[in-house]
């Protein structure tokens, strides 16, 4: 079989009109950066004399215009592979663009049914619904999910495993055909170094990337607003101690950090488990406090809740901590050693529980590179709800709480902190990215997850040593990263201004 | 200037009855050419003495290319800190200070040796006991002449095993007193000015390998212990100008130092561009080095496509792949052996190494090694290592495979992990970076480990496979085998060594020690007009035949 | 205010004091030393043999005294080899009479320290890197923030209009494309003899032998090696300079953006525009100065930000500067030299937030420290 063209049938009448768009679009350009040395600028309205308004149009005008309709007809011919990749029947005719979009069939329409129903419903959806206001915040929403379908449906989307070889496809280009029998007839991306699917491992990799990312930031935000309220708040010596620390990590240089802590070393050490003891404690902690302040005076519901909360997440984070062998273990009763020496040398975080509680172990390096990305984000979250903190807690309505006789806490997490609420989600979004692109940075220090795994990171830095040669197994995913990062700026924008706008 | 290889046959140095003997074998077809030049140089016998020994002219490869005075050469290589040469631990640091300590004898890319600082050697009938005849005219840069003075003295460091990390101690072999850690009593005597005497109490057959390894560089008599790249002293024609560790080094001509034989260039300089090779490539493009120390993988056809020449060599270098038998349920000889069915050495070498080497038989000798026995071909069934390892009650075990992050190391060990789940086993795979896998190495449960080029097959197997050595990372421990072992060291003959060597391999195989999927071929590319660049069994550069073609 | 740089330099102190006891901490837990005696000694030595190598080298003792000893409170390590009676010691250099030797050698002594992995003084290797790592920073700032400003100053002096959108989407990219990402997509580009550019001008006998581009395989290099010699040139330096300057970019021009913007909203602008002063005298005369406060503080800020994209871009183009030095440290634990690093890195943080904040105070006149 021959290999699949980049846009095969619909390309041959396709092709002409996408390249003349964006011919056509440049020329406007800079034709239109041209006259305007000139003096000559867009024309706007005018109130004639009689009251009737008047659109002057100028040659920047025309040109503006023209840009518009390429980028209009450009994107309609991207729809257009698409819909021909989902409706030709054979892979020749497909193209491997229009393959891709077929693969991404569960996607689109995902996409499409978030759109409607959001516009559809956008006045009763709050600060979310005004995001469809805007369009900037709706390109970098559109991007952001996309991704986050695209992660979701990955089991359909992606025709192969991350880690399946064929060894004759090793660095083949993009649309070779696979041998007989496989679970696909082609490499829609090419293959990789070790002869895998470039296209499934970048799709499978947003699975590592949007749990990672997102829960990571989660978790710094619980620890950031945990200490962040009460040094706020109260002020005073706590107040100094915690901005020390907050400043003492922002103070180290973030890969020298890493350095320190995600070597096989320190992991050896135990360190990295030390630390995920205190920081994950903190969503218990938030959690057991934001019910107590706000339920203190209905007994029954508020122990239901605070029962509930340290009951499954005590469970949680014992799985969480506790790795079978290594220094903070959950011995089942028949592992532990039968004379008590033993057992106090075992160490104190060798917690005699029964096996079955702990639930799962969580492989290669993402316990380590989880507590270190939170590790890493938590003062930064802190310091912006300290500063949100010390701005809130002049205002009116905390006076009128602290006259009512409400607790601190209440005050804190039920009145300030609904309050802070905007430039958190600002700040969540682009930390979300931020996070992202630490996390390739790991994976290019070759300090990420476990070494097969497709997350971006790691196939970036696998893909660069032979960059020159074959850059088709590092491109996608990194136009992959940069895209997500892109969308969730653009995302943050939009909410930002959407934001102001209240 | 005269070849010395020639000034040793006229002297008639050549007459040894084994060798003598292994002249006979060749020419009855039972040794071939490589084999034979290695056994016989390896008694003393002169390269060109063998050769005229088996009435063949040398090969063009042992005649150098005689290049032009004058010139600067850039070698893309790490770039390491000095130290006590006895301790080197990368063939890296050897290159560099070859062009100011030498060393007694080397080895050559045909598989033979020839003398450097030592005009000839001969070892008696059994051998225990070597002659070594010093060069004459030799002297240290600073004035003193080199004498037996300076080899037993080095001798004495080599052998002493209470240095950390001393690897001489173990090529010395018996000629280190267990009880003291120190050189035997009687072992090394000063005949003459110009000869030293080695006396082995059991025979030894590696005594001359050890001497051409890179930590057996000859130091000053009042320098044994220190790193010559400080003291400066030596017999090379080279002095250290400066050196910037994990940037570069450079070597220049020793202006108030006659050296006893020619050298070419003016100035070298080792270029450190990092461990990885698209770094490499990068400043080869970039025109900033004139050759590599060494070129690997995908990269071979790149430098070729960039007009630069490459040379070829091949050798017993290996990737070893072992299960240490101290980790459940590697201890169990059914695992590892459905590990050894599961995999098809084929598919590792093509995947991992781009073919460019010959598959191996997991037992760790080599073809081109003169005491090889062969052995019936191995079988591939994924299926029966799947119901091998059911057997062996490890069907949930997860094989958790750790390699080196880079290179060749990391695609062989994806390989095998791939191949291992296609038969249904459970796999993970750990990488750790080169700077820490290092300090583990011996004692990861299932890892993959580079092992250089040795020239004599139990030389390896003394170093890596005998119970209890430092360098076993396999944990393997087997009286049977330490038996043959012993006896197989002690035997010069290598027919009647190749019997045993062929119980030994055959109990390497069904012990399944390791997983050996591929012998390397090793590669180096170089511009064009640069002569005695061509890649080495064992990486060494000698700066002193480098050079540009008139 | 010399009452607030005295308090600030008191805080830097500690926070340099408690970086470094951190640092020292990680680089010394056993796994960590273990490391670095087999990367001195030899990588495959027994786990005996990395005792008695850490005692013979002063690794032996307690941390804290350890850290002292660094510190240069508490007196260097002494010891007797029990065979040869030969003194070695933290402050006995090599071939230095041991009677001669000072009782203390740490960082009040002005000594940094030995870097095991270079076998050389601490100081001599960082100054060296410091001043290359400089040049490259300065390359970088001098192309980054002269067009971070102009494309925030463009964006801000008319929100909402199409220039604002295109330059501000311009500035999101710049911010989300990682130098690993945009560094390898230059190289791809512009530095590849196989692929992008290079190969098609070297087709056009543009580049090669007689190509008037020069005598080079490709556009630009790949390597930014020759750069250290002081044979900066375009071809080599461009890379790695627009690498680290396009991802600040983004930043600092949406932070000059947004000050503008904002200062072309405040009363004062808009009382010049119905005086009908022209749109390019209160861009210029009005409202550039006060936009451009809130920038400095970011811009200042910038540096220790810009050390990780440092770190990447002197890997990537194999540029031995400080960032590169601090890789090489950490991975082969070379405690002293890594030491040295981070009171730099401190350094570099603590200073640029002082001077951001005086700077922010001398501009900006409505603000006053109590």
């Amino acid at each position: 079989m021959e290999p699949l063209t980049w846009t095969g049938q619909f390309g041959t009448f396709l092709n002409p009109i996408m390249l003349a768009a964006v011919v056509v679009f440049f020329a406007a350009a800079i034709l239109n950066f041209v006259i305007g040395f000139a003096g000559i600028r867009a024309g706007g309205y005018e109130v004639n004399d009689e009251g009737t308004m008047v659109m002057n149009r100028t040659p920047s005008d025309y040109l503006l215009m023209a840009m518009q309709f390429a980028v209009l007809v450009f994107l309609a011919c991207c729809v257009g592979f698409i819909i021909g990749g989902i409706v030709l029947p054979e892979m020749a005719q497909k193209g491997i663009l229009g393959a891709v979009g077929q693969r991404l069939l569960p996607v689109w329409i995902a996409l499409i049914v978030t759109f409607a129903l959001s516009i559809t419903f956008k006045a009763r959806l709050g600060l979310y619904g005004k995001l469809f206001n805007s369009s900037i915040g709706m390109v970098g929403f559109g991007l952001v999910m996309f991704w986050v379908y695209a992660a979701l449906f990955s089991a359909w989307v992606a025709p192969f495993d991350a880690l399946d070889q064929i060894s004759s496809l090793r660095n083949d280009i993009p649309g070779t055909p696979t041998p007989e029998g496989e679970a696909y007839s082609h490499y829609l991306f090419g293959g990789d170094r070790l002869g895998r699917d470039v296209f499934s491992r970048v799709i499978l990799g947003s699975t590592f990337v949007l749990q990672i990312a997102p829960l990571a930031t989660v978790f710094a935000f619980m620890v950031g607003i945990t200490l962040g309220l009460p040094a706020g708040y109260f002020g005073g010596r706590l107040d100094t101690i915690l901005t020390f620390v907050a400043n003492l990590v922002l103070a180290f240089p973030v890969i020298l950090l890493f350095y320190l802590l995600v070597t096989p070393e320190i992991v050896a050490a135990g360190l990295p488990q030390y630390m995920s003891m205190v920081l994950f404690l903190f969503p218990i902690i938030f959690l057991v406090t934001l019910f107590n302040s706000r339920f203190h005076t209905q007994p029954k519901r508020r122990n239901l809740l605070v029962g509930l909360t340290v009951l499954i997440g005590g469970l949680l984070y014992l799985s969480l901590i506790s790795d079978r062998g290594t220094v903070i273990d959950v011995l089942g009763w028949s592992r532990l050693p039968e004379s008590w020496p033993d057992r106090i040398s075992l160490g104190l975080f060798s917690i005699p529980l029964p096996q079955s509680l702990d639930l799962f172990d969580i492989g290669g390096n993402i316990l380590i590179v989880f507590v270190s990305v939170v590790f890493v984000n938590s003062p930064t979250v802190f310091r912006i709800v300290r500063g949100i903190t010390l701005d809130i807690k002049t205002r009116d309505y905390v006076a009128a709480a602290q006259t009512r006789g409400e607790g601190p806490w209440y005050i804190m997490l039920w009145e300030i902190l609904p309050n802070a609420r905007g430039p958190l989600i600002v700040d969540f979004c682009l930390r979300i990215g931020y996070t992202t692109i630490l996390l390739g940075t790991l994976g290019f220090f070759g300090l990420g997850l476990s070494p097969e795994s497709p997350d971006w990171g790691s196939t970036i830095n696998e893909g660069r040593s032979l960059l020159t040669v074959y850059p088709h197994p590092a491109l996608p995913p990194a136009l992959a990263l940069m895209s997500l990062v892109l969308g969730l700026n653009l995302l943050a924008d939009g909410l930002r201004e959407e934001s102001l706008k209240d | 200037m005269k070849d010395f290889a020639n000034v040793q046959a006229e002297k008639g140095l050549t007459t040894h009855p084994v060798a003598e003997m292994y002249a006979r074998e060749h020419k009855e077809g039972k040794l071939d050419r490589r084999e034979f030049l290695v056994r016989t140089t390896a008694l003393g016998v002169s390269a060109a003495a063998a050769y005229s020994l088996i009435g063949a002219t040398p090969a063009a490869a042992q005649e150098r290319a005689v290049p032009a005075e004058g010139g600067t050469l850039r070698i893309q290589t790490r770039v390491y800190a000095g130290k006590d040469p006895r301790v080197y631990d990368w063939s890296e640091l050897g290159n560099l200070s070859r062009g100011i300590v030498e060393y007694l004898v080397e080895y050559n890319r045909d598989g033979s040796f020839s003398g450097v600082l030592l005009e000839s050697w001969e070892a008696n009938e059994d051998a225990t006991q070597y002659t070594l005849r010093l060069r004459p005219g030799v002297t240290w840069n600073n004035g003193d002449a080199f004498t037996a003075e300076d080899v037993a003295a080095n001798f004495v460091g080599w052998c002493d095993s209470t240095v950390e990390g001393n690897s001489m101690a173990a090529r010395m072999g018996a000629l280190v007193d267990p009880d003291t850690g120190q050189a035997r009593e009687g072992g090394i005597e000063v005949v003459d000015d110009l000869t030293v005497r080695i006396n082995f109490p059991s025979p030894e057959i590696a005594l001359i390998p050890g001497m051409a390894d890179y930590p057996s560089a000859v130091q000053h008599r009042d320098h044994i212990g220190e790193d010559p790249l400080e003291h400066g002293i030596g017999t090379g024609a080279y002095m250290l100008e400066s050196i910037e560790v994990g940037i570069s080094a450079v070597l220049v001509r020793n202006p108030d130092h006659t050296y006893w034989r020619d050298a070419y260039l003016d100035r070298i300089e080792f270029v450190d561009v990092g461990e990885d090779p698209a770094n490499w490539f990068a400043s080869a493009e970039a025109d900033e080095v004139d050759m590599t120390y060494q070129t690997t993988g995908d990269f071979i056809d790149l430098f070729d496509g960039l007009g630069w020449e490459r040379s070829e060599v091949t050798t017993a270098a290996t990737y070893v792949l072992r299960m240490n038998q101290n980790n459940a349920p590697y201890d169990d000889v059914r695992v590892r052996q459905a590990v050894n069915l599961a995999v098809d050495p084929a598919v590792l070498l093509e995947l991992g190494y781009s073919g460019l080497g010959t598959e191996a038989e997991n037992h760790h000798v080599c073809p081109i090694h003169p005491e090889y026995a062969e052995l019936p071909p191995l079988t591939f069934d994924p299926e029966a290592a799947l119901a091998l390892l059911q057997e062996a009650g490890a069907a949930d075990h997860v094989f958790e495979i750790t390699s080196l992050d880079d290179g060749f190391e990391r695609d062989t060990a994806d390989a095998l992990g791939a191949m291992l789940r296609d038969a249904g086993f459970n796999v993970e795979r750990v990488i750790i970076p080169g700077a820490t896998y290092w300090n583990d190495w011996t004692s990861y449960p299932f890892s993959g480990t580079t092992w250089n080029h040795r020239e004599l097959g139990v030389q390896i197997l003394n170093l890596a496979y005998r119970s209890g050595v430092a360098w076993n990372e396999a944990a393997y421990s087997n009286p049977d085998f330490d038996a043959l072992l012993d006896e197989a060291s002690g035997i010069q003959d290598a027919d009647a060594r190749r019997e045993i060597m062929a119980q030994i391999e055959q109990i390497m195989q069904d012990d399944a020690v390791i997983n050996q999927p591929y012998w390397r071929s090793l590669f180096r590319h170089h511009k064009a007009g640069i002569l005695n660049a061509e890649m080495h069994p064992k990486f060494e550069i000698n700066v002193h035949y480098l050079g540009y073609a008139a | 205010m010399g009452a607030f740089i005295l308090r600030r330099t008191g805080v830097m102190i500690l926070t340099a004091l408690c970086l470094t006891f951190v640092v020292f901490f990680l680089t010394n837990l056993f796994p960590n030393l273990e490391k670095l005696a087999k990367t001195q000694g030899n990588a495959r030595m027994s786990d005996a043999e990395v005792v008695s190598w850490l005692d013979r080298n002063g690794y032996g003792g307690p941390m804290i005294l350890r850290y002292g000893e660094w510190l240069g409170v508490v007196p260097g390590w002494t010891r007797e080899d029990p065979q040869t009676g030969e003194i070695t010691g933290r402050c006995i250099d090599f071939g230095m009479d041991p009677a001669d030797a000072p009782r203390f050698c740490g960082l009040l002594q002005g000594d940094l320290g030995y870097s095991t992995v270079s076998n050389d003084e601490v100081a001599h290797i960082i100054g060296g890197r410091l001043v290359l790592t400089g040049i490259l920073m300065f390359w970088a700032f001098a192309i980054m923030v002269p067009a971070a400003l102009l494309v925030g100053v463009l964006a801000g002096m008319r929100e909402g209009s199409r220039l604002d959108r295109s330059l501000s989407t311009f500035s999101i990219a710049s911010t989300a494309t990682p130098e690993y990402v945009s560094g390898v997509v230059f190289i791809v580009l512009l530095a590849s003899s196989t692929a992008g550019v290079s190969s098609t001008l070297s087709e056009w006998g543009w580049l090669g032998p007689d190509g008037w581009l020069g005598d080079r395989n490709t556009l630009f290099l790949g390597s930014a090696r020759s750069a250290m010699d002081g044979g900066i040139t375009f071809w080599n330096f461009t890379l790695p300079v627009v690498t680290i300057a396009l991802y600040g970019m983004g930043y600092i021009a949406r932070m000059t953006r947004a000050s503008m913007a904002e200062v072309m909203t405040s009363q004062y602008i808009r009382t010049a525009r119905l005086k009908g002063v022209s749109f390019r005298n209160i861009v210029l005369k009005h409202a550039l100065r006060n936009a451009l406060i809130a920038p400095f503080t970011v811009i200042m800020l910038q540096f220790p930000w810009l050390l990780t994209g440092v770190v990447i871009v002197e890997t990537l183009f194999s540029y031995n500067g400080f960032g590169w030095t601090l890789v090489q440290a950490a991975s082969n634990n070379d405690i002293e030299l890594l030491l040295a690093c981070s009171i730099v890195a401190v350094l570099v943080v603590l200073v640029t937030q002082l001077i951001s904040d005086i700077g922010y105070v001398l501009l900006n006149p409505r603000i006053r420290i109590s």
